[in-house]
């Protein structure tokens, strides 16, 4: 297994996409995540506490477009090498197949993991020095934004799990349809169209029920601080259902890599 | 360390196609074995199955008396070159020929030297997109070498090369097998393999058609016939065809007499009065060879074709 890592690490470290979308993926966390914090201020409100909003969610909702890079990496892991045709030379030097699965999906854990911590503090960073300005105040109920405090730490620590699980998810996807673009394509669906449905559906019920489904939704309660009790479904129990997405998609991309013919 | 590939009543299938219909064959240290047949006869298929990439549907496939599946650094038993385009375009050659060392824990310095063996040293360092066709099959190669195996299989190795890179590649496959190791090689032309290989292994429809020494085979093809050159080619047929000689026209001044020693030959055509200017033992090619061979195998037919993978 460990030399199996390590040819998995040396494949990924020396395709040049993979600087360009790990880079990619910290700099548009940091980047859309403070956009998006400056473009809100208190002054729609009655009171700046009234606003009541979740800072730390504002300043890591770069994630929303920094998924992007994480399932393209996922997703090109194991499709890239059915499109350039390594897949054979990769099954003739490692030829156990779950082997060469599990050492693609850490060292694109280890990658993402990376790439998105950097991303998130970069993020809580930019929101610390952002959200003070436009009236997000310690002395209005918002205290200055620290990955060491607690429900800042959980939803940071969340951001980065939720951004390997989804290039797992995207990892999974192209073993089991053996295509980059078709692997991505399925899990922005996946990801974007469920909450866009959800906001369709008129039934309350139902479109609870769809929140709490959908991958995206429910994998982003993670970065809830506020409110926790309004929320479809609780941070780690959303992240879980991601989480059960990924595991199934690896399931299912590992049985049929390693029952087919490469 | 000496290793033989072995395949015994290999059979495949793919859809409504039997590719692979019970195949069996040896490459033997030592030899350069020639795996030919007309495309689509199921050698790549064959090879994939050695390799572990395709699952056959009955049979089995050895290297060293083990299926390759179950060797934990394969790339030290079997080198193989299946595909040279199988790179990806964007990675250094040398990042490629290293990924495949560290898989089998194969020292770094084994990379610089299989890159000097095939000599890709000044281009190692470029990404693997931009190679010409030759360059690509040097670093197919070139990983086929990377563990230092004692057995070697190389699909179609000269496809599409120019004569320096054909050269290259027939005097690298006798060195590999001089050196001990068991070399299996395809082809669909035979003409690709005279001079390079020492055993043969034809197949066609999925199955051996022959299994036989280079030297054997083309005595069997030469059998008995007699090459016959002449000004008066017309008369030379007639008088020999009335001695019970089986007589076919060859080149423009030949014609090739079978059923009649090269005696009597002389004796009917010095008594016919039919001037000959040369007369010698026909000594078959491997192409006519094969193409005997393979008359009734050839399943390549207009509309129908193409190699299956």
């Amino acid at each position: 297994m460990s030399r199996a890592l390590h040819a998995e690490w040396t494949k990924l470290r020396t395709l040049p996409s993979t600087g360009w979308l790990l880079a990619a993926l910290a700099a548009v966390t940091v980047l859309v995540g403070a956009a998006v914090t400056g473009a809100v201020d208190t002054s729609h409100c009655a009171t700046p506490a009234g606003c009541a909003e979740d800072t730390p969610r504002l300043a890591l909702s770069g994630v929303r477009i920094a998924q992007v890079a994480a399932v393209a990496l996922g997703a090109l892991a194991v499709g890239g090498e059915y499109a350039a045709g390594t897949i054979g030379a990769t099954l003739t030097a490692v030829p156990r197949r779950v082997t060469v699965l599990a050492a693609k999906a850490a060292v694109v854990s280890g990658a993402v993991a990376a790439s998105g911590t950097a991303g998130v503090l970069g993020a809580v960073a930019a929101g610390r020095l952002i959200l003070p300005r436009n009236g997000f105040t310690p002395e209005h109920g918002y205290p200055l934004l620290s990955p060491a405090d607690g429900a800042t730490a959980r939803a940071a620590f969340g951001t980065v799990l939720y951004l390997v699980l989804t290039a797992l998810l995207a990892l999974g996807a192209g073993a089991a349809l053996r295509d980059s673009a078709a692997a991505i394509t399925a899990v922005l669906a996946l990801l974007w169209i469920v909450p866009v449905l959800a906001s369709l559906v008129a039934d309350d019920t139902w479109q609870r029920r769809l929140d709490r489904f959908a991958p995206m939704t429910a994998g982003l309660a993670v970065q809830s601080t506020r409110s926790l009790e309004r929320l479809p479904i609780g941070p780690w129990a959303g992240l879980g259902v991601l989480a059960a997405y990924a595991v199934a998609a690896l399931l299912a991309g590992g049985a049929r890599f390693a029952a087919r013919d490469a | 360390m000496e290793a033989t590939i072995e395949v015994r009543g290999l059979r495949k299938r793919f859809g409504p196609r039997l590719a692979v219909d019970g195949l069996s064959f040896t490459a033997a240290p030592g030899l350069v074995t020639g795996f030919v047949g007309p495309n689509g006869a199921g050698k790549s298929t064959t090879m994939r199955m050695i390799l572990g990439l395709d699952r056959p549907d009955e049979g089995a496939a050895l290297v060293g008396g083990r299926p390759y599946r179950s060797l934990r650094t394969p790339l030290c038993h079997l080198g193989a070159m299946l595909d040279a385009s199988a790179v990806h375009p964007a990675r250094r050659a040398r990042d490629h020929l290293r990924w495949l060392a560290h898989a089998n824990g194969i020292p770094a310095r084994r990379v610089g030297e299989v890159i000097e063996l095939a000599g890709l040293g000044s281009v190692a360092n470029r990404p693997a997109g931009g190679f010409s066709l030759g360059m690509r099959q040097r670093l197919g190669i070139a990983a086929a070498l990377l563990g230092d195996p004692p057995a070697l299989m190389f699909d179609e190795p000269v496809n599409g090369l120019d004569p320096e890179g054909v050269a290259w590649i027939r005097g690298l496959l006798r060195s590999l097998a001089a050196q001990g190791r068991a070399v299996l090689v395809s082809s669909h032309l035979m003409s690709e393999l005279e001079g390079g290989a020492d055993h043969l292994v034809v197949i066609g429809r999925g199955r051996v058609i022959a299994d036989t020494g280079v030297a054997e085979l083309l005595a069997a093809a030469s059998g008995g016939r007699t090459e016959l050159r002449t000004p008066d080619r017309q008369r030379a047929m007639t008088a020999l065809a009335r001695e019970g000689a089986e007589v076919a026209a060859a080149e423009r001044d030949a014609v090739t007499v079978s059923g009649l020693p090269a005696e009597r030959i002389i004796e009917v055509l010095t008594a016919a009065r039919v001037p000959f200017t040369g007369i010698a033992e026909h000594r078959a090619t491997l192409e006519e060879a094969y193409m005997e061979l393979t008359r009734d195998a050839v399943e390549f037919r207009a509309g129908t074709g193409g190699e299956a993978l």
